[in-house]
C-alpha cells in the first residue's frame, strides 16, 4: 500500500517513536480481537480466592477482590472501550468531514451557521458534557458511543475545515465548478480526497483521547457496567485495596496507558509523515 | 582584486528514506573581483540557488557540502567555525532572498527588524540603531522613512518591502552582496525600480554583487560576466553582453532564442493581416462598458461597518472576433484576471454588458447553460493547483467529455491521448498524478482539459508566468497550435509584453481596472500613444528612461503612500 507514493512501511519506520507506538498499537488490537481464544478463564467467572498475588500457579496475574482471574480479565478489559472509542470517533470524524468540507465549500450562511454550532458546543466542558449525557440518557454501551460521537464532532469539523479550507480557493476546484459538478460532487470527488489525511490523523490521535474519556467514565461509574470486564471498571474496583493490592490497579492502568501512548505516538508519526507529504504535493517539490 | 573564488564547490542532496544522493551543484569555480557583479543565470532546478547558500555556508535540509573551497578574501568560509562565520554572515556578505515577506518576520515592525542586525553586529545602542535604520530606509529610496519604520511588513507593498531587505543587508556595509531573485515575486515596472537601486548603490558602495536569476534579460541590465548553468554545472561563461548577443553552446543558443523578444519581427502567424472584407460583423465575445466592484464578504461586521471597495474593473469595452486572439496586458491589481473571471462567470459584473455569440451573458456560471460553458474554457496561471492532487492526468482529461458530451470508457480514453499527443505529451503519462509531472507538463495538462471540452473561446490567465522561458516558448507553440487546429479564439492574458507580442493580433492595455490603450498588437507595440504603455514597454526590455516615465505616471508610489491593492486581485 502507497501513501503519498511512499510504502506505508516507511511511514512505521520513520522514527523509533513511530515504531515503538505502531507496535504498541498492533499488540493491543491484535489482543483484543483474539482475547476470546486465549484467555485462560472466563472473564466474569469466580475461579479462585479474593486478591491472590499476580505469581500464583493457577493464575498468572492473580485474582481480583471477588476472586476472577485477572489476566483474562485485563486482556478482554480493553474491547468495550477500544470499540466504543473507536466507532464513536470514526462517526464523528466521517460526519464531522462532510460538515467541515460542505461548510468550507459553501461558505456564507451556511458556513457560518455549522461553525456557531460548533462553537457552542466546543464551549462546553468536555467532561460535564459527556456525564450529563450519560445521566440523562442511561448508562449503556450505545449511548457511550453516541456521547463520544457527539464530543468529538465539533473538534473535527474545526480542524479539517481549516484544511479544506486551504483547497478551496484552489484552481482546480474553479475547474470543477466551472465545468458544471454538482456541490455534492465537488465536495466528495474534488475535495474529500484532499483532506483526507487529516481526517485520517485527527481519527488517530481522537480515538486515544476518547479511550481515556470511556475509561475515565467507567472509573467515576458513568461508563461501562459491571460485571463487563473494563480497564477503567478495574482501577475504580481496585481503589480500596490500593495499600495492599496496588496491582489492582497498576495492571490495568498499565494497559491504558500503553495503548493510549502508543496511539499518540503512531498518530504522531503519521501526521508528521503524512503533514510533511502533503505541504510538499502542494508546492511541487 | 579577488574577493570571491569558488573552486570546484560541489554541494548534493541526501534522500533522508533511500540514502540515494543527488547532486545539485557539480564541480562550479568562479571569481568575483572587488565591485564586479556576476550574474549566475539558469532554469528552475539548476542549482543556482543552493549554490548562493553555499556561499554563504548555508545548505537547505538535507544539503550538505561534499567538496570544493569558496575562499572569501582569502578565508575558506566552509572551513570557518561557526563562531567565524557569523562575524562573516552580515557584517561582510549579506543575502537579498527572493521573497521578501518570508523572509521578513511577520509580528514585528520592519525598522525594529533592521535595527537589530546592527545592534547585534555594530554594537549600536537603540537610538543610534534606529537612526542608522531611517538613513538606510532613505538611502533604498524608500519614501517617508520615519512612516515605513513603523508598519509591520503586511503594510508595505511588494517593492517596499524588498527595498527593506535590502536595507537590512545593507545595513553593515557589506563587501559582498548575494542576490538570489529578488524581484521574481515583483512586477516588471517594480522589479526595475529595485533593480536600478541596487546598481546605484552597487557603485556607490563599492560592493561585488552576485546576482541569480532565471531571467537572462536582467543579466544583460545588471552584470558584466554571466555565469549560465544547467544541471548543477557551469555551460557557459562569459561577458553579459556576449552570452546575450553570440551565445556559443546550444543551452545559450536556446535560452536566448526562448526569449520573447519586443524588438525581434512579430512570428509570421500573429500577423496575419486581416482583409477587411473578410472580417465578420458579429464578434464572438462583447465585452461592453464592463465594471466591478469587490463586495465584501458575508460577516457580522460587513453589516454593521460597510466598507466601499474600489472598482476592480472600470468601464471596460473589448470585442474579440471568431479565431483571433487578444491579449490583455497589464501589472499586478490592473484587473485583467478578475475580467477573465467575469467573463467565465466566477464572478457576476457590477455593471455593464458581455455578449458571447450574440446572446448576453452577465449571469454567474450556475445560471448558465451547460453548452454555454462548454463554449467558454478557463486555463488557470498555477498548474499544478489548477489540477486536483488526487486524479490522475486520465480523469482529469475525461471528466469535462463525461459532463459536456456525455462520452465515457474507452471513447473518451482515446480522446484523452489524443489531446496528449496535441500537447506532445506521451500517452504514458495517463496513469500519473498531477504532482508526478513537471510544470511545463502540467500546464499542458491543463490546456488539453480546456481543450476536451471543444471551446469556442478558451481564455488564457498568465499561463506561462509561472514556467521556465524555454517550457514557456514551448507551452506558447502547442497552445498556438492546437488554436489553429481547433478554430477557438484566445483572450490571453499576461503581464509579459513579449509573450503577448507574440501570440496575440490585438491587444488591450489596462491600468488601475481601466483601458489605457487598446489596437492592434503592432500599432501598440510599436506606436504607444499612452505614458503607462511605454511604460511597461520601457520595463520589459530593461531600458534607461524607463525611471521618467515612472515618474509621469506612478506619482503616488513615488510618494509613498500607494500600496497596490493586492488583496483584491483574484
Amino acid at each position: 500500500m502507497l501513501v503519498n507514493d511512499k510504502p506505508l512501511l516507511s511511514i512505521v519506520t520513520h522514527s523509533p517513536g513511530t515504531a515503538i507506538g505502531v507496535a504498541l498499537v498492533s499488540l493491543h488490537l491484535l489482543n483484543a480481537v483474539f482475547a476470546p481464544l486465549l484467555i485462560p478463564y472466563g472473564p466474569t467467572q469466580l475461579v479462585g480466592a479474593p486478591v491472590l498475588a499476580p505469581g500464583h500457579p493457577d493464575f498468572l496475574l492473580g485474582t481480583d477482590v471477588i476472586g476472577r482471574d485477572y489476566l483474562s480479565r485485563l486482556m478482554m478489559g480493553g474491547r468495550t472501550s477500544i470499540t466504543v472509542a473507536m466507532i464513536g470517533v470514526l462517526g464523528a470524524v466521517l460526519l464531522g468531514t462532510f460538515f467541515a468540507v460542505s461548510a468550507a465549500h459553501i461558505g456564507g450562511f451556511y458556513d457560518d451557521v455549522v461553525m456557531r454550532i460548533v462553537d457552542t458546543k466546543l464551549s462546553i466542558p468536555g467532561i460535564l458534557f459527556v456525564a450529563l449525557f450519560v445521566v440523562g440518557f442511561g448508562r449503556s454501551v450505545t449511548v457511550l458511543t453516541i456521547v463520544i460521537g457527539l464530543s468529538y464532532f465539533p473538534g473535527a469539523v474545526r480542524t479539517i475545515r481549516a484544511q479544506a479550507m486551504t483547497q478551496v480557493p484552489l484552481a482546480y476546484v474553479k475547474a470543477a465548478r466551472l465545468r458544471g459538478e454538482s456541490a455534492l460532487s465537488v465536495i466528495f470527488r474534488e475535495l474529500t480526497p484532499n483532506v483526507i489525511e487529516v481526517v485520517v490523523v485527527e481519527f488517530a490521535i481522537r480515538t486515544s483521547s476518547a479511550i481515556l474519556i470511556v475509561s475515565a467514565l467507567s472509573f467515576l461509574g458513568l461508563g461501562i457496567s459491571p460485571p463487563t470486564p473494563d480497564w477503567g471498571l478495574m482501577v475504580s474496583e481496585g481503589v480500596d485495596q490500593i495499600y495492599t493490592a496496588p496491582w489492582l490497579i497498576l495492571l490495568p492502568a498499565a494497559f491504558i496507558s500503553t495503548l493510549v501512548v502508543g496511539l499518540n505516538f503512531a498518530s504522531d508519526g503519521l501526521a508528521n509523515a503524512l503533514g510533511l507529504d502533503a505541504a510538499r504535493g502542494l508546492h511541487g517539490g | 582584486m579577488t574577493l570571491l573564488d569558488v573552486r570546484d564547490l560541489r554541494v548534493a542532496y541526501r534522500n533522508p528514506s533511500t540514502g540515494a544522493q543527488a547532486i545539485a551543484v557539480d564541480g562550479v569555480s568562479f571569481k568575483v573581483e572587488k565591485g564586479e557583479t556576476l550574474g549566475i543565470v539558469g532554469e528552475s532546478g539548476c542549482g543556482k540557488s543552493t549554490l548562493a547558500r553555499a556561499l554563504m555556508a548555508y545548505c537547505r535540509p538535507g544539503g550538505e557540502v561534499v567538496g570544493g573551497e569558496v575562499l572569501f578574501d582569502g578565508t575558506d568560509v566552509l572551513r570557518l567555525s561557526d563562531e567565524g562565520i557569523r562575524e562573516l554572515r552580515g557584517r561582510r556578505m549579506a543575502m537579498v532572498p527572493q521573497d521578501p515577506l518570508t523572509s521578513l518576520t511577520y509580528h514585528m515592525k520592519v525598522g525594529p527588524q533592521v535595527d537589530e542586525i546592527l545592534q547585534i553586529h555594530q554594537q549600536l545602542d537603540a537610538a543610534a540603531a534606529r537612526l542608522h535604520t531611517l538613513k538606510l530606509f532613505e538611502g533604498t529610496n524608500l519614501p517617508e522613512p520615519e512612516d515605513i519604520y513603523g508598519r509591520y511588513p503586511h503594510e508595505n507593498s511588494g517593492g517596499q518591502r524588498q527595498r527593506v531587505v535590502i536595507a537590512g543587508a545593507l545595513a553593515c556595509q557589506p563587501d559582498l552582496l548575494i542576490l538570489d531573485e529578488p524581484t521574481t515575486a515583483l512586477d516588471t515596472t517594480t522589479e526595475m525600480q529595485v533593480l536600478k537601486l541596487v546598481k546605484e548603490l552597487r557603485d556607490r558602495l563599492g560592493m561585488a554583487l552576485v546576482y541569480i536569476t532565471h531571467d537572462l534579460t536582467l543579466t544583460d541590465y545588471m552584470c558584466e560576466n554571466v555565469l549560465v548553468m544547467l544541471d548543477g554545472k557551469v555551460a557557459e561563461r562569459g561577458t553579459a553582453s556576449r552570452i546575450f548577443t553570440a551565445p556559443e553552446t546550444e543551452y545559450g543558443k536556446m535560452l536566448v532564442s526562448s526569449i520573447p523578444r519586443l524588438d525581434s519581427a512579430p512570428p509570421p502567424a500573429a500577423a496575419t493581416p486581416r482583409p477587411e472584407a473578410e472580417k465578420p460583423a458579429e464578434p464572438l465575445l462583447a465585452v461592453e462598458r464592463l465594471s466591478f466592484r469587490y463586495r465584501q464578504r458575508w460577516s457580522l461586521a460587513a453589516l454593521f461597518e460597510p466598507k466601499d471597495l474600489p472598482l476592480a474593473v472600470d468601464d471596460v469595452s473589448f470585442e474579440l472576433r471568431p479565431g483571433e486572439t487578444l491579449g490583455l496586458v497589464g501589472e499586478s491589481g490592473s484587473g485583467k484576471s478578475t475580467l477573465a473571471n467575469i467573463i467565465v462567470g466566477l464572478l457576476a459584473p457590477t455593471s455593464g454588458n458581455i455578449t458571447f455569440d450574440g446572446t448576453p451573458i452577465n449571469e454567474i456560471d450556475k445560471h448558465r447553460s451547460a453548452e454555454l460553458r462548454r463554449r467558454i474554457q478557463i486555463v488557470f496561471q498555477d498548474p499544478l493547483s489548477s489540477l486536483n492532487p488526487r486524479r490522475r492526468v486520465e480523469t482529469i482529461l475525461t471528466r469535462p467529455q463525461e459532463i459536456f458530451f456525455g462520452v465515457r470508457g474507452q471513447a473518451a480514453r482515446d480522446r484523452a491521448v489524443e489531446l496528449l499527443e496535441d500537447m506532445e505529451l506521451s500517452a504514458d503519462l495517463m496513469r500519473r498524478f498531477p504532482r508526478q509531472l513537471s510544470g511545463g507538463q502540467q500546464q499542458r495538462v491543463a490546456i488539453a482539459r480546456a481543450f476536451a471540452a471543444n471551446p469556442d473561446l478558451i481564455l488564457c490567465d498568465e499561463i506561462t508566468s509561472a514556467l521556465d522561458v524555454s517550457v514557456q516558448a514551448h507551452v506558447l507553440k502547442l497552445l498556438k497550435g492546437i488554436q489553429q487546429k481547433t478554430g477557438a479564439a484566445c483572450l490571453f492574458i499576461s503581464h509579459d509584453l513579449g509573450v503577448v507580442k507574440q501570440v496575440a493580433d490585438d491587444t488591450v492595455v489596462l491600468k488601475d481596472g481601466r483601458v489605457v490603450e487598446a489596437g492592434v498588437t503592432h500599432a501598440v507595440f510599436d506606436k504607444p500613444s499612452h505614458d503607462y504603455t511605454r511604460l511597461l514597454l520601457a520595463a520589459a526590455s530593461r531600458r534607461e528612461d524607463y525611471a521618467e516615465l515612472q515618474m509621469s505616471t506612478h506619482p503616488g508610489r513615488q510618494a509613498g503612500t500607494h500600496q497596490s491593492p493586492e488583496g483584491y486581485s483574484c
